[in-house]
């Protein structure tokens, strides 16, 4: 059974297929920073990457705990409204 | 009654043969199609208005509508109800108009149903000023072009009732819940109310639905085409529901804030959050550094009456967060930025959901309380191309046109027109600004480059003459130099925003004033 739902958050767009967990960007920008490796474990709210919008530095955050299985983006990658920044598994 | 006296009554035939219709009409498309709904995860348009009204309080109109069948000698043999239900009922207390499509019976689809009920329905919320709950579950206004060959000729169209449907959002509370697949005509009744939401994973809603459009060309899905994910992004609808209990809660929620109509003031509730309630955690909720941006809402919970913040449109034109509140038990009208979401920058979606969440104050007559982080329209080329201006001043003119009180708590930001558009600033300024209060005509943060051009192309070190000029220019930053020459009305501490917005709702609430308002609520 795959349960497929969406939620959002403040920090970013969410969609989970059992336990991958999409993390999509809410706003277009620049990456400025990436503050996790493929592999690290993150606790609900942790900061993923940083993306450069408005000369704001405004957090990407973890929306659910769990392991970071694949980055997407790269930094200095200019990103898109809904654009799939990072994939977790969810913990 | 005793059977006694019925069996002595005059009319006693009748009212048994009345009785008789209505246990038909309850029987709504038959038992098979009331598994149908069931086995769907879906309650009955009958569970639903039990569900949602009081107990008890539904007083039916046209109970006995519909199609009979007779057999020769006049009998009735069969029954089939009219697909919407509508009369009156209460929520919480209060009389409230609802009308249901019943999906049992030709799928919601308007050739089963009578139209006059649904605008005597539109109509009885408008003349008796009660607010009016849709619960729409069906497709379009022609159910199918199999109708051409029953009725035998073809139409011009019109959308039954919509001189009341349009004057209703300027009259009463429209609450509509998509409860089910929804197209054409359901997807208009849908959109046009003043709270409206799709059920996730349940509620779908298009113009023309998957069938249509992939005989197009483009194979879709209904997900993908109509979703409730689709619409709560994009703002035609305010939110989505988990389940159908969740549905009617939120309704109840968010008709707890309004009057039953613009003839009416919202009510005050009875609350223990003291007015005088600081939290200490509001003078550490702003970064000092100017490019890390908070949680709004964190501010919200913490200045407004304990959890009386009711978000809508989360989903959509996401900068701009709105919402309905209390302080002090007032209801009042939050509007607040986001800095999260370019930093609180006016995207074409904000100004839209800006626009329309004003009209809603303005129409119901409720205080507005804006909490202010704007570094201006969001700028680029996507944000022309998207026609961001445009709606940003819509927007701005709603402001300026509101007669509400307002009252605005500027937190950082506010630059360039739409930072200039947190009210008309033509009216008395009920205005606080806290220490981080940042702002100006334009931002220094990109403004040197464009004003000392000349000064920084000539110099030897242009990075150290541009790390000057900025150090001097941040020198008059200070809010402190503003308020020196009043033009910022004054400075507090975080802290005491809860009691200042606490006076503000007691002090405007006296000044609301009923009626219907001088510019009107489109969809």
């Amino acid at each position: 059974l795959t349960i497929y739902r969406q939620v959002w958050n403040c920090s970013g767009g969410l969609e989970a297929t059992m336990s991958n967990v999409s993390v999509r960007s809410d706003i277009a920008g620049l990456v400025s920073r990436i503050e996790v490796a493929a592999g690290a474990e993150v606790a609900t709210g942790d900061t993923l990457l940083v993306i450069e919008s408005m000369k704001m530095e405004i957090p990407v955050e973890a929306p659910r705990a769990g392991r970071v299985e694949i980055i997407h983006v790269g930094e200095g990658a200019q990103v898109e409204e809904d654009q799939l920044l990072v994939t977790l598994v969810a913990s | 009654m005793s059977d006694d006296s019925m069996k002595e009554a005059v009319w006693a035939p009748e009212i048994a043969d009345l009785r008789r219709r209505q246990e038909l009409a309850r029987e709504m498309g038959g038992a098979d199609k009331v598994a149908i709904q069931h086995s769907k995860g879906k309650l009955t348009v009958r569970e639903r208005i039990d569900s949602l009204l009081d107990d008890g309080s539904f007083r039916e109109l046209g109970s006995i509508a519909g199609t009979g069948e007779y057999d020769a000698s006049g009998h009735l043999t069969g029954f089939s109800p009219s697909n919407l239900l509508c009369g009156r009922g209460r929520i919480d207390g209060r009389p409230v108009v609802v009308s249901g499509d019943d999906f049992t019976v030709r799928g919601g689809a308007a050739d089963a149903s009578i139209h006059e009920k649904q605008i005597q329905a539109e109509q009885m919320a408008n003349e008796l000023r009660l607010p009016i709950v849709r619960l729409i579950d069906g497709t379009g206004g022609g159910g199918s072009v199999k109708t051409l060959e029953t009725s035998g000729y073809t139409y011009i169209p019109a959308n039954p009732g919509w001189n009341w449907v349009t004057d209703n959002l300027r009259t009463v509370p429209v609450v509509c819940l998509g409860l089910g697949p929804v197209a054409g005509l359901g997807a208009a009744r849908l959109v046009s109310g003043h709270y409206t939401l799709l059920l996730r994973d349940k509620g779908f809603m298009f113009a023309a639905g998957p069938s249509v459009v992939s005989a197009m060309g483009t194979p879709v899905t209904k997900e993908e085409l109509g979703g409730a994910d689709v619409h709560a992004r994009c703002g035609s609808v305010d939110d989505l529901a988990d389940d159908e209990e969740d549905a009617f809660a939120k309704t109840r929620r968010f008709l707890s804030y309004l009057p039953s109509s613009v003839d009416a003031l919202a009510e005050r509730v009875p609350t223990d959050d003291p007015v005088d309630r600081a939290d200490p955690w509001l003078n550490s909720a702003v970064p000092r550094d100017r490019r890390q941006p908070y949680k709004m809402r964190r501010i919200l919970d913490a200045v407004l009456d304990r959890d009386s913040f009711f978000e809508i449109g989360r989903a959509w034109g996401k900068s701009v967060i709105t919402g309905l509140a209390r302080l002090d038990g007032w209801p009042v009208a939050i509007v607040a930025s986001d800095p999260m979401i370019y930093g609180g920058g006016w995207t074409a979606d904000a100004g839209d959901k800006l626009t329309r969440f004003v009209e809603l104050a303005e129409t119901f007559h409720l205080p507005v309380v804006h909490f202010v982080d704007i570094p201006g329209v969001l700028i680029g080329v996507q944000a022309e191309k998207a026609g961001t201006l445009r709606h940003a001043a819509r927007a701005i003119a709603g402001v300026y046109q509101a007669t509400v009180p307002w009252c605005n708590i500027i937190v950082r930001k506010a630059f360039g027109v739409a930072g200039a558009s947190m009210t008309n600033h033509t009216r008395f300024r009920y205005r606080y600004a806290w220490p981080s209060g940042d702002w100006g005509s334009l931002p220094i943060e990109g403004g040197i480059e464009a004003a000392y051009k000349k000064d920084l192309d000539a110099a030897e070190d242009p990075v150290a003459m541009r790390q000057d000029i900025e150090d001097r220019l941040n020198a008059v930053r200070s809010p402190f130099r503003s308020a020196e020459k009043f033009a910022v009305e004054e400075i507090i501490a975080p802290s005491e925003t809860r009691a200042l917005l606490c006076e503000f709702a007691n002090l405007a609430a006296p000044l609301r004033r009923v009626g219907r308002s001088s510019f009107g609520f489109r969809p």
